[in-house]
């Protein structure tokens, strides 16, 4: 008996200290997983995708006023077609390859990611392929790694995160409107019928830009801190600049990593096998920590047709994201200067002409702009394969201008249920409001927005 | 001129035995109840978390004092034993609780062709001769090969 004891608790310490042992600490760590591969145990190359067909439904409510009344408004057609107000789409389908061509040499890495989904990124621009990541990572100065290319630029989390660990099916208001960058050749102002409408000239930024990246990251004690200095032409992806300004990106995380597994069934798919694979549960994408983060990027967007020119583009931003036990959350806040996307003329369709046929409704920029977000999001595991999500998100657009400021507000009510590690279905109800604040509830704004529907959305992801 | 140059001869052939020496037969554990030689020898990522696993599992389930690990490495499972490897935390782990790692020599000169240099291996690899060999030699000792 005696000897069972000490065999047992010898086995205990063995198990342990090897336990303790595991690597590297691994946390939501995005620049590490997506710009790196583990040193050592890095494919030649790991072939992967995910595939995302969904399905939203508004109530299809038409404009209440203005000069588009009774057309089709934008804010209820479901994306990104912007001609129904229901429908199924395959949103994102993308296959990707990364890791380091030469296995021996761990110290370059690559990633590259394609997109054959219908969404804002493969709609514009022509082709229904395109290449959102395409980038090498040099790994040999200690302390500054580099990456060049087209891939994720450091900022909001909730751009920064891989989108097949996304909790939700539609961003917030703030990161849509603020930071998933449209690109437009003019800001929106002439609307006489005739005019060229003005949509975008290419696919949404996705969060990505071309160009160089600096960072590393550092552990001390239970907290892993991470920075990234960036510089790139601020034009969005597939294609090169178009002026001769550049993008800064300044980005800082500190991580308190929780010891343990991660008790959410789904996760760690984004990094490859070596960083989540580990013997004691799932690791990486949904790791447990406390990340704290803040961001900043500055740069300039030159418009050619209505009114050209050069306008400054500011957005900043902080929060956090928690993951332990059954609880994960996190809150971000983001404030705008210039470049506020202010969608489109009476809220009606880019395109359509209003009822006295003077105007045509196109997308506006509002150059000299400022705005600012923020949301809070909570998610509990009720069950192995069942989350329970609930978001708060708020926008305040255009607060420079009483008239033009709006005000968005939307709780989103989700549950993910988890077929299994690489599988979930993801079911999203969402209450929106919007108004403008200064105006009267009379003013033809304010009966627009009393328009907004609630949106009804459900997805399903399959990785492979 | 001559006699230096035996000398040399010799002092290099001392070397390269004591280089290519097995583990030595002390860090073995002759009252151990099973004798595993895992092998791993794959490219895939995967199989060096598998082999890991495996005996992190043996000893858990038999306890540290009563199975012999030793993992040999060799051809693309090499890696698993460079030094800047993900897992080295681990492989310290499991050499803290006697499991033994063997490096194939002739797996490192063509690394070492192909790299321009030589890769550098964790403290706990031990280098043998070649890796097949030395998974003979501990098999006709009583081990049980495994290949995960």
């Amino acid at each position: 008996m005696k000897v069972q004891t000490k065999r047992t608790a010898l086995a205990a310490a063995c198990a342990a200290s090897a336990l303790l042992a595991s690597g590297e600490a691994l946390a939501v760590n995005w620049l590490k997983m997506q710009g790196t591969e583990p040193p050592g145990a890095a494919a030649r190359a790991r072939v992967w995708g995910f595939i995302q067909p969904e399905y939203q439904q508004t109530k299809g409510t038409k404009l209440r006023a203005g000069g588009w009344a009774g057309q089709r408004a934008i804010f209820n057609q479901v994306r990104p077609d912007l001609k129904s107000d229901s429908g199924f789409n395959i949103i994102r389908a993308r296959l990707g390859v990364r890791g380091t061509g030469f296995p021996l040499d761990s110290k370059v890495n690559y990633f590259f990611l394609m997109e054959a989904g219908n969404n804002g990124i493969t709609r514009q621009g022509g082709g229904s392929v395109k290449i959102t990541d395409a980038s090498v990572t040099l790994n040999h100065i200690k302390g500054l790694r580099i990456r060049i290319g087209q891939f994720k630029t450091p900022g909001a989390d909730e751009g920064l995160r891989a989108i097949h660990v996304f909790d939700y099916i539609n961003f917030t208001n703030a990161t849509n409107q603020l930071l998933l960058e449209r690109f437009f050749d003019g800001d929106g102002s002439q609307d006489a019928p005739g005019q060229p409408v003005n949509r975008p000239n290419g696919p949404v930024s996705a969060f990505r830009d071309v160009g160089i990246q600096l960072f590393d990251w550092f552990t001390t004690g239970s907290w892993e801190h991470t920075y990234a200095v960036m510089v790139g032409n601020g034009n969005g992806i597939t294609r090169g600049d178009n002026d001769d300004n550049r993008e800064l990106y300044l980005y800082w995380a500190s991580e308190l990593l929780f010891p343990g597994a991660s008790p959410f069934p789904s996760g760690a798919h984004l990094a490859p096998p070596s960083w989540s694979a580990d013997h004691h549960g799932p690791r990486g994408a949904r790791y447990q920590g406390l990340k704290l983060f803040a961001w900043y990027q500055d740069g300039k967007r030159t418009l050619t047709k209505e009114n050209p020119g050069e306008y400054d583009r500011t957005r900043w931003g902080f929060g956090f994201t928690y993951r332990k036990g059954k609880w994960r959350g996190g809150a971000e806040y983001i404030r705008a200067k210039g470049m506020i996307f202010s969608g489109t003329d009476g809220g009606a369709l880019p395109g359509a002409a209003n009822n006295a046929g003077t105007a045509v409704a196109d997308f506006n920029v509002v150059t000299d702009g400022k705005a600012d977000g923020w949301y809070v999001d909570v998610g509990y595991l009720v069950h192995p394969t069942v989350e329970l999500d609930l978001r708060y998100d708020v926008l305040n657009r255009n607060t420079q201008s009483a008239s033009l400021e709006r005000q968005f507000e939307t709780w989103t009510l989700g549950m993910q249920y988890f077929f299994n590690k690489k599988s979930r279905l993801i079911l999203n109800y969402e209450f929106r409001d919007a108004e403008a604040p200064n105006l009267p509830g009379t003013h033809p704004a304010n009966r627009i927005l009393s328009g907004m529907d609630d949106r009804l959305s459900g997805q399903l992801l399959i990785i492979f | 001129m001559l006699r230096r140059r035996l000398l040399a001869l010799a002092a290099a052939a001392a070397a390269g035995l004591a280089w290519f020496q097995p583990a030595p037969a002390a860090e073995e554990k002759p009252f151990a109840d099973v004798k595993v030689v895992l092998q791993i020898s794959d490219p895939q990522p995967m199989k060096q978390t598998l082999v890991l696993n495996v005996a992190n599992n043996l000893l858990r389930h038999y306890g540290p004092d009563k199975v012999d690990i030793e993992i040999v490495a060799f051809g693309p499972g090499l890696r698993l034993l460079f030094a800047d490897n993900i897992n080295r935390g681990r492989i310290k782990g499991l050499a803290d609780n006697g499991v033994r790692f063997a490096a194939c020599n002739n797996t490192m000169r063509k690394m070492t062709k192909k790299l321009g240099r030589e890769p550098v291996l964790v403290p706990q690899a031990t280098r043998v001769s070649a890796g097949v060999a030395r998974i003979i030699e501990l098999v006709q000792k009583g081990y049980i090969l495994v290949k995960p």
